[in-house]
């Protein structure tokens, strides 16, 4: 089993709940995401809510994205921030209530502003994170080789093919410098080619930074088991409306994590007739 | 050509278009004349002004001050459209809104007391008359943006005024365009009818009334005739423009 320790928690949702007019959409909703550490590794974190069509997915990634307010209960995220000392600028941490903005945001069907280039749209991007001040143009230049979009720079995301829009939204949160980037039905609609590809790009993207997070939504649960860490499933209690988590799954723990062909293994079979058990 | 929703080639449709044309103006000039003049003599009453000094000088007139109008239209529209996303001004955009249902008529006098000559008079008529149509198209492309624009603002970190430029100011540019190309047809249509009010500064539709009262009625369909021409003149460079302007919404067309 691959050596790893589980540190600080990065992201937190207590008692979350969502209730349109009478109808209880999600109730009780706890979870945490931690800092996976892995010796010699910028391990990120990847974790999947899956879940069957209709259980309320899509209405937790808008609570997690902070692009809505929660009946009640609150989602707490571990930010960096810099700060200037007198020997020089470090990094501090701070704990706080999820914001719009703070999460890297990619949408079920890849939204794009219609009227700017992909360039300009990655360039929006650039602009918010301080980090890239002056380097825009090279960042956005290394991302687009590295996710082989460079012809597509001067297109209209219109004139774009699903895997190449995906792409850019991809690279545009990434731009933004959030840590977390939360994914709505990353595999849905894609060839198997493609699917691959996109496993790589999104796993690619987890090693690239300690703190980064990846949080995807999907009810495709085996590509969601084979590229996680951890996994929880929304599903219904009985005599209960509303969804809330039913089950987490440690995939690390049953030496499921980071393994390439771990779709071979008897354990990840057992996992995926668990998980349907719980839906 | 004779089902629905069948799809004909650019080609095939101006053909039909020609034809139609032609087809009607031949029933048109073999139909029995009665009061209504044959093409051919509209045709040759339009030719004979066309020469004239007077048409050239009155078009200009009518060409600049619909061209004022305009562009003071779409500054007040673009205004108060972009403002009406914040509740103070909500109520202002609505009430222009409904002023379409005010008719210029009725407001003549006021709009004479308000204004210093003849000149301003018709202008702002023009431009009370346009802005309502004007405010009504923006407001409605404003009401159909999907929020995932705004949403993809929020995730990008924008504030409220940044997301309002991206979003509307900027994002919408293209149909503030199509709007005006639309509406451009409004102001055209009533230009005759505000320069009958004002008849010393000439314009095309003072010309128009002079025709009618002397019941000249193969100039006043050679007038009418240069006018759509004119209006589809501007329609289709309108139509040019944008799409230089604004390539992305070719996209879909090629």
């Amino acid at each position: 089993m691959t050596p790893y320790t589980i540190k600080e928690t990065l992201l937190q949702a207590k008692d979350l709940s969502l209730v349109y007019g009478d109808k209880c959409i999600l109730h009780d909703i706890n979870f945490s995401i931690r800092d996976i550490i892995r010796p010699g590794l910028q391990q990120g974190q990847v974790v999947s809510l899956v879940g069957r069509s209709g259980m309320g997915k899509t209405q937790l990634f808008r609570l997690l994205s902070g692009l809505q307010k929660p009946s009640s209960g609150s989602i707490t995220i571990r930010q960096r921030k810099p700060a200037e000392t007198g020997t020089g600028s470090i990094e501090v941490y701070q704990e706080r209530e999820v914001r719009p903005g703070d999460m890297g945001v990619i949408f079920q069907n890849y939204y794009q502003f219609g009227w700017r280039t992909v360039k300009q749209s990655l360039l929006l991007a650039a602009r918010r994170n301080k980090a890239l001040a002056g380097k825009e143009e090279d960042s956005i230049r290394q991302y687009a080789e590295q996710f082989d979009i460079t012809d597509v720079l001067h297109r209209w995301p219109g004139q774009l093919s699903g895997g190449q829009q995906q792409r850019v939204s991809i690279i545009q949160q990434l731009l933004k410098g959030a840590d977390y980037l939360l994914l709505d039905e990353p595999f849905s609609g894609l060839d198997v080619c493609v699917l691959d590809k996109v496993v790589e790009l999104l796993l690619q993207v987890s090693l690239s930074d300690e703190l980064k997070t990846l949080v995807i939504v999907s009810h495709d649960i085996a590509t969601a088991v084979a590229m996680s860490d951890t996994v929880y499933v929304l599903g219904r209690q009985a005599g209960k409306e509303g969804s809330t988590l039913v089950r987490e799954i440690d995939l690390m723990e049953r030496g499921l994590a980071w393994q390439k062909d771990v779709r071979q293994e008897k354990a990840f079979a057992e996992t995926l007739e668990e998980i349907k058990g719980c839906l | 050509m004779f089902k629905p929703f069948e799809k004909i080639s650019r080609q095939t449709f101006l053909i039909m278009v020609v034809s139609q044309v032609l087809l009607t103006l031949l029933i048109w000039q073999l139909s029995p004349g009665g009061l209504i003049p044959q093409p051919s003599h509209v045709l040759s009453a339009l030719g004979q002004l066309l020469t004239t000094r007077l048409l050239i000088d009155n078009l200009l007139v009518s060409l600049v001050l619909t061209l004022q109008a305009m562009l003071y239209s779409i500054l007040i529209t673009l205004l108060f459209s972009y403002f009406s996303v914040i509740p103070f001004f909500h109520s202002i955009a609505g009430f222009i809104v409904k002023c379409r249902y005010l008719t210029l008529t009725g407001l003549i006098f006021i709009f004479t007391l308000l204004t210093r000559d003849g000149s301003q008079l018709k202008l702002s008529l023009l431009v009370f008359g346009i802005v309502p149509f004007f405010t009504t198209s923006f407001l409605a492309v404003i009401l159909r943006i999907p929020a995932q624009e705004f949403e993809l603002c929020q995730t990008l970190g924008y504030n409220r005024w940044q997301s309002l430029y991206e979003v509307i100011v900027v994002g919408k540019a293209d149909q503030v365009f199509e709007m005006v190309r639309q509406n451009f047809a409004i102001a055209w249509m009533m230009i005759t009818m505000v320069e009958g009010l004002n008849m010393s500064e000439g314009g095309i539709g003072a010309l128009l009334i002079k025709y009618n009262k002397y019941n000249d009625l193969t100039h006043v369909l050679a007038l009418q005739a240069l006018i759509f021409v004119i209006g589809l003149c501007f329609d289709y460079l309108l139509g040019l423009l944008r799409g230089w302007l604004f390539p992305y919404t070719q996209i879909h067309k090629n």
